[in-house]
């Protein structure tokens, strides 16, 4: 027998925080009441397959404690989502119900196509990829394997308030939102995913923990107004963690635990780093100490072992003999301390956002005068790395017009975070001993 | 120093679609100048190129300027 999210709030205080706004606090029995009421006025068949389109944060929080353990599938997907995707993605999951920004409203919710009831079991979760382009990828979870991480100390729990940066619709923001309501912290939530709003709201209620991308958190300080909060927990992830962010969020908030979380969409939470380093540990190679197995192939590959392996062809092709996975995450051991490099694929993260460097290389070879061109990741220390870019020109073209016309292209085919920073233009370009394309960011 | 940081600013800004302040003065919010995140992470990139150094890569103890005149600032303090 499974538990529902319903259930699991059910078994903590009613008068404990659940959540907070900036001028009201909604405590659990009122947040059960509210999932309660809109599970009854749905109407929805048991065993029907939901897509959650666009909510605000605090509609969707109340329709995933209405909806978990009475439908089959509830795909989430972000109000950022262009309409076409949205469409693609709730054909493909096979929605039997679409229910959109205005929840209350008996008229949001769409009846799309008749599907056969399924037997009960848990509900599966499915959330999109972030930040890449083209049709994102659909990850599947349910409530069990979306916990596993999470902590449900409610006495510990209790000290802390989280406010919510990340869009809930995403693995990483539901994280924040489970951990800040199983163990009672209260969870700082905003009517939209406004900046300025939700920095608000995290000093009108007091907000000490935090969870966001290192991009995010320079960000954060470089806004200052953060520097009000009596921050505790800071948590990073989604990107790679160097050693400059960690220091200044220590500087700047002596007494907060800072750690950083190593997660991947087949893997989920992988590890936490909690000693202030850049990195983990290289002692974690191949030891009984390491968080969950952990390994370092010859290529610089690095494998582990999940607890619970994924299923899919694409993952089972990625495991090998003794059951490890690549995470085709690239490290290098430096020391007593193993630190990121990047993506084998070559795909960059610039604050977040993923970028395919072949998409972006195939936008520029329609741009006339190029014959070939390569796209790699550069450091930054804003954003982590920025999209560079090596062309290969026809040699009667001039370089600047060439450079001007391949961003113009690029700025209208493009999101702003794949346009080239930088364009040069080489004779020949690099490639790896085994004739690949070189990728390694620089 | 400061005038090719606004000039690089401006150029950006024009780029990206983006409105820069018409004047910038040192205690104008770096954030509320009109560029964005990504906006700063281009300025940071081109001011390397400009000047062949990244102040930000070079703190012992890193820190993220609030206002503009601490983000030139910076530069000054850091520049070989």
């Amino acid at each position: 027998m499974f538990e529902t999210l319903f259930q699991l709030l059910s078994e903590l205080p009613p008068d404990g925080r659940a959540l907070l706004l900036p001028s009201e606090c909604i405590p659990m029995a009122t947040l059960r009441r509210d999932a309660s009421l809109l599970a009854q006025h749905s109407q929805l068949p048991k065993g029907c397959r939901i897509a959650l389109c666009g909510l605000s944060p605090l509609k969707l929080i109340k329709a995933v404690i209405a909806f978990d353990g009475t439908v089959n599938v509830m795909l989430l997907l972000p109000a950022s989502m262009d309409a076409r995707t949205t469409n693609q993605l709730i054909q493909s999951s096979h929605c039997t119900h679409r229910i959109d920004a205005l929840l209350d409203e008996p008229e949001s919710i769409a009846s799309l196509l008749n599907l056969p009831l399924r037997d009960e079991a848990p509900t599966r979760w499915l959330l999109a990829s972030s930040g890449t382009t083209g049709t994102p990828k659909l990850i599947e979870h349910t409530l069990a394997s979306l916990c596993r991480s999470v902590k449900r100390d409610t006495v510990c729990g209790s000290e802390f308030v989280w406010g919510l940066l990340y869009d809930p619709c995403r693995f990483a923001g539901m994280q924040v939102v489970l951990q800040a309501l199983l163990s009672t912290s209260g969870l700082c939530v905003s009517e939209s995913m406004d900046f300025d709003t939700q920095i608000t709201g995290f000093i009108a209620n007091k907000v000490n923990a935090l969870s966001a991308t290192p991009s995010l958190w320079r960000r954060l300080l470089m806004d200052g107004r953060i520097a009000e909060l009596p921050l505790r927990q800071i948590t990073l992830g989604g990107e790679t963690v160097d050693q400059n962010i960690l220091d200044a969020l220590k500087h700047a908030f002596p007494v907060a635990r800072v750690i950083h979380i190593y997660a991947s969409t087949e893997v989920g939470t992988g590890f936490s780093v909690h000693d202030g380093f850049a990195g983990f540990p290289a002692n974690w190679i191949d030891s009984v100490i390491a968080p969950l197995p952990l390994r370092v192939r010859e290529d610089g590959h690095l494998l582990v072992k999940p607890w619970i392996l994924p299923g899919g062809k694409e993952i089972l092709d990625r495991v090998d003999a003794d059951g490890y996975l690549d995470t085709q995450d690239l490290v290098r051991v430096e020391g007593d301390r193993v630190f990121f490099l990047g993506r084998a694929s070559g795909a960059i993260n610039v604050g977040g956002n993923k970028v395919n460097p072949e998409e972006i290389e195939c936008c520029i070879r329609e741009v006339e005068g190029v014959y070939d061109v390569r796209v790699y990741a550069k450091k930054n220390s804003i954003m982590g790395q920025i999209v560079a870019a090596e062309v290969v020109s026809a040699i009667e073209v001039e370089p600047e017009p060439l450079r001007k016309s391949i961003q113009r292209h690029c700025r209208s085919h493009l999101e702003n975070w794949q346009v080239p920073v930088f364009i040069s233009f080489v004779t020949a370009l690099k490639e790896t001993s085994s004739g690949k394309r070189e990728r390694l960011p620089v | 120093m400061r005038e090719t940081i606004i000039a690089i600013m401006s150029s950006i800004a024009d780029d990206s679609d983006l409105h820069l302040k018409s004047e910038l003065h040192d205690q104008d919010v770096l954030l509320e100048c009109g560029l964005d995140s990504l906006g700063f992470a281009i300025l940071v990139a081109h001011l390397e190129e400009e000047f062949g150094y990244d102040p930000f890569s070079l703190m012992d103890q890193p820190y993220y300027p609030r206002t503009f005149g601490e983000f030139v600032a910076i530069y000054q303090k850091y520049a070989p």
